[in-house]
């Protein structure tokens, strides 16, 4: 790696660490948000260094959008006046500061004990086409049926989650057209 | 020095106007949209985005206060002018201009307003705010229940809630800016959301001048509305029933004038309609429309532009597929809540049905323009219903708003309000009437 | 092959963006005269920009309890993040970074508006723009995933992510032609994240102009400057995408890359009066039903036409 490579890595790295560490220190939920947002772009970009382009940049697309949704959420249910009234993001101090302290320890512990494979052959030029293969490759089968996993965890959950069911809207004798629902959507089902 | 100068002069070029009108200011409005569209002087809807203020129409004092707010809420450097007539907005806006471009107020600094022609409005209404500590103080006073005006200052209050939480009690601590907290309620998806009370209105860019909705928000649904007293102006003389409670007084009143007034009437409130449906070009069109027919235009002239314009609207099924379902009332609803004009006539009763009642009526009034015959104010519909000086079409109107508005957005329930569009001004009428009698 | 890195491309490529904006602008201001009936001269094209000297001049907002650090990083992300954009869009043969993952990186920074909209919607602390920031995640939710499709449709027909390679890949025969289907979601959703014309439910005139509402000054030139930087970045990469690229015939390759890039434009900007806004409880469902599956099936196209090659 060149030297602007490693100066990105280095002020990358740290930003991200600085990012993590406003998570717990500010007292809004938005901008812990957008901390954590902040934090994550970064290593996004530390993985871009690391000439994983596609990740590194698919961690930025998604985790925008992720930390985006994840404001309204963490916005509208939060119990306290969260967004614009001060709030301790710290809960249960001791305990989480011992199971951090763990983690943390068996991650650094990991770092120096795994035996690293050492690199065999050249660096391919695009490394998009690797992922992908060493993804959907031999492992099509599972990433197809985790799709649908993932797919079906999202639409049983929303179902279940929903307060009205299909009875509230089409009647009892499910032939009221249309249906009965607070707003109209554009499809007119 | 030099270059701000000339940066000021360029900027008052072009000055965004914040066109505000007051009750019983209909006929102003209508002079000042035509000016500032033949000046290409954009409109715009909130303070924040304007440097000149307009005030068009008689001044009234119940209102003043939430003028202020507004005044206080323009960036500086801004000019405020009031016209009290149609025939002062042209030299009112000259010289709201003039004070703008006037090298001497340094950017950042309150400017004094405009005041012509004697109507009390020449001494300098200067509103100072040096540092943002007066807009402070009157937000204060606002969440005592004064809820903004435009609704652009409607606080965010939602998202907050009185439940004390082991992790994060802050109890009694100073709220951020001086707000007050919002309280939780069910909603209508069963979840418990935090209200936030908002008033529509009196001045909100597209909506009817000086009426006041009260509305608890959760999230942007309406789950409660409530109608304010209008706000009365000038002892009441609505624009565009003129022609009836002249002809009801007895004077002789033409069909083919009564006819004109109404199209334009009809094409004013589409004008709104369009653009709260976000479609200034076609809200322009209906202005333009309006206008001309306000002029005089013949009606050979007219008609077929008429005619285009109803069937561009009429038929466009994008508008159709956004508006379709809002607001449906039934015709046995609005004829006992009183209703006589378009909306009753309306068939389906959702607000496509309205509008394009609305445009069905002025097209055949711009027929019906030429016609010479006496106007008879009771056989003869006004824009928004039979004319009744104790009960004007607009109260039956106004009054079915608030059960209409509970559950919709807030796109939609502006959509219900500028499909039906009570006449503020009528309804002043009325309670002077009631009043009196 | 496109030449890339050269240090002036860094400077050149904004300046073009700008002036693609700014031709937008001044269109959309003609268009408005005509429809208004005022005279169309020079200083009908001319006049909006007096929005520049009034922005400089403006005091900034103050809101009680407003957060103004995300209020502004909010509204210098929208128009930065559009600038980013263009470092993959080649025109003619020219580009600032042939990034080997040119598409993801316009998608990634196009969804950076999300964020920053969201912010400069709940930065002020007033109703209004609130609702305005929440209605740009509503829209967002319906148009991004047929746009993403959109996109990969493109990318699967080129087997590449590389913006050049899709142009390359072209041979002619343009994927606005084959894949017209993706080619109008695409469009849509140009309009959809410049928040204009039938989208611009964020900013929409029912809530008082909604995320813009609150701004005022240097703030609200920006998030405007960001509407049309952002439909004039749409607009250049849809060449590369789906027109082609700079290749055609008898002229040069920038000059086609011009043509192609303001014909774009000028539909866009023709499109943004002709429909009223499209507001998304409405578009949500039609997004998710409709556009999605239909976009899944487009993008089937290229992938079963790579399959059999």
């Amino acid at each position: 790696m060149d030297t602007t490579g490693m100066v990105l890595l280095w002020v990358l790295g740290v930003l991200a660490l600085v990012g993590g560490v406003l998570v717990f220190t500010l007292n809004s939920m938005a901008r812990v948000t957008f901390a954590l947002l902040g934090s994550l772009v970064c290593v996004g970009g530390v993985v871009a260094v690391l000439r994983l382009p596609y990740l590194g940049v698919v961690i930025v697309l998604m985790m925008v959008m992720e930390m985006v949704i994840m404001a309204v959420f963490m916005i509208a249910y939060m119990m306290n006046p969260a967004g614009l009234m001060p709030m301790s993001m710290l809960h249960n101090k001791r305990g989480s500061l011992v199971v951090s302290g763990l983690v943390f320890a068996a991650l650094v512990a990991g770092i120096f004990l795994v035996p690293w494979p050492d690199r065999t052959g050249a660096r391919p030029r695009d490394t998009t086409f690797q992922v992908g293969m060493s993804l959907m490759g031999d492992q099509m089968l599972t990433m197809v049926t985790l799709g649908f996993v993932l797919l079906a965890t999202m639409v049983g959950a929303t179902v279940l989650a929903t307060h009205r069911g299909r009875y509230d809207r089409f009647g009892d004798d499910l032939d009221q057209r249309p249906a009965n629902d607070p707003a109209d959507g554009g499809v007119g089902r | 020095m030099g270059l701000t100068a000339v940066l000021i002069r360029a900027a008052a070029l072009r000055p965004r106007v914040l066109l505000v009108t007051m009750p019983g200011g209909t006929g102003v409005r209508l002079a000042a949209e035509t000016e500032l569209r033949s000046r290409d002087w954009p409109s715009a809807p909130t303070p924040a985005g304007a440097d000149l203020m307009l005030v068009a129409g008689p001044d009234c004092s119940r209102l003043g206060p939430a003028l202020d707010r507004l005044w206080q809420d323009m960036p500086r450097p801004c000019v405020r002018v009031r016209a009290v007539t149609a025939d002062e907005v042209a030299p009112v806006l000259d010289a709201g201009r003039t004070r703008l471009g006037a090298p001497g107020g340094e950017p950042g600094e309150p400017d004094g307003s405009v005041g012509m022609n004697g109507h009390g409005s020449a001494e300098p209404e200067s509103a100072g705010r040096p540092d943002g500590e007066p807009a402070r103080a009157h937000r204060e006073e606002q969440t005592e229940g004064e809820h903004d005006v435009r609704g652009v200052t409607g606080h965010e209050e939602g998202e907050h809630d009185h439940d004390g939480h082991p992790g994060h009690g802050h109890g009694d601590m100073e709220m951020p800016g001086g707000l007050a907290m919002a309280e939780p309620g069910e909603d209508r998806d069963g979840l418990t959301l935090d209200r936030l009370h908002v008033a529509l209105g009196p001045f909100l860019a597209d909506w009817p001048a000086g009426l006041t909705i009260r509305v608890v928000l959760q999230g942007d649904v309406i789950q409660r509305a409530d109608l304010d007293e209008p706000a009365v102006g000038r002892p009441g003389d609505p624009f565009w029933s003129r022609p009836w409670i002249r002809a009801a007084s007895g004077e002789p009143v033409g069909v083919g004038e009564a006819a004109r007034l109404r199209a334009a009437a009809h094409l004013d409130s589409l004008g709104r309609l369009l653009s709260v449906a976000g479609w200034p070009a076609e809200a322009v069109t209906a202005r333009r429309l309006r206008d001309d027919l306000l002029d005089g235009a013949p009606a050979s002239a007219v008609l077929p532009r008429v005619e285009r314009f109803a069937r561009r609207v009429g038929r466009s099924r994008t508008l159709y597929w956004l508006t379709r379902g809002i607001g449906p009332l039934s015709a046995v609803d609005a004829r006992a809540a009183g209703v006589t004009g378009p909306a009753v006539r309306a068939a389906g009763g959702d607000v496509p049905a309205r509008y394009r009642q609305w445009l069905t009526d002025a097209v055949g009034d711009v027929r019906r323009m030429n016609a010479t015959a006496r106007l008879d104010p009771v056989a003869q519909e006004s824009p928004r219903g039979r004319w009744d000086a104790e009960r004007p079409p607009s109260a039956a109107l106004a009054t079915l708003l608030p059960r209409l508005l509970v559950g919709a957005e807030l796109g939609a329930a502006r959509l219900v309000v500028a499909s039906l569009d009570p006449d503020p001004d009528e309804l002043a009428v009325g309670r002077l009437e009631a009043a009196g009698g | 092959m496109a030449e890339t890195g050269t240090w002036w491309a860094l400077l050149v490529a904004p300046a073009m963006l700008l002036g693609f904006a700014a031709a937008a602008l001044a269109a959309d201001a003609a268009l408005d005269a005509r429809n208004a009936g005022r005279p169309i001269t020079v200083s009908t094209v001319v006049r909006p920009f007096l929005a520049v000297p009034r922005a400089v001049l403006a005091q900034p907002r103050r809101l009680p309890a407003s957060d103004r650090l995300l209020w502004r990083a909010g509204v210098i992300t929208v128009p930065v993040a559009a600038v980013l954009s263009t470092l993959v869009i080649p025109f003619g043969d020219h580009v600032v970074a042939d990034l080997s993952v040119g598409v993801v990186w316009f998608n990634a920074m196009e969804v950076l508006t999300w964020a920053g909209l969201w912010l400069a919607g709940w930065g002020p602390n007033a109703a209004f723009s609130l609702v305005g920031g929440y209605r740009f995640l509503a829209q967002g939710l319906a148009y991004e995933l047929p746009l993403m499709f959109a996109l990969i449709s493109a990318a699967t027909g080129a087997q590449s992510l590389r913006v050049t390679d899709i142009a390359g890949a072209q041979h002619g025969l343009w994927y606005a032609v084959w894949m017209p289907f993706a080619f109008v979601v695409y469009l849509a959703g140009v309009l959809a994240f410049s928040f204009l014309g039938p989208f611009a439910y964020p900013a929409g005139r029912d809530v008082a102009e909604g995320v813009l509402g609150e701004t005022s000054g240097v703030d609200r030139l920006l998030l405007e400057a960001g509407r049309w930087l952002w439909l004039a970045a749409g607009a250049a990469m849809a060449v590369p995408l789906f027109l082609g690229g700079g290749a055609g015939p008898g002229l040069p390759p920038w000059a086609w890359s011009l043509v192609k890039t303001l014909l774009v434009l000028a539909a866009l900007v023709w499109t943004l009066r002709r429909l009223p806004m499209v507001r998304a409880d409405r578009y949500v469902e039609l997004a998710w039903v409709v556009l999605l599956p239909l976009s899944v099936l487009q993008t089937l196209v290229p992938a079963l036409t790579d399959l059999s090659l």
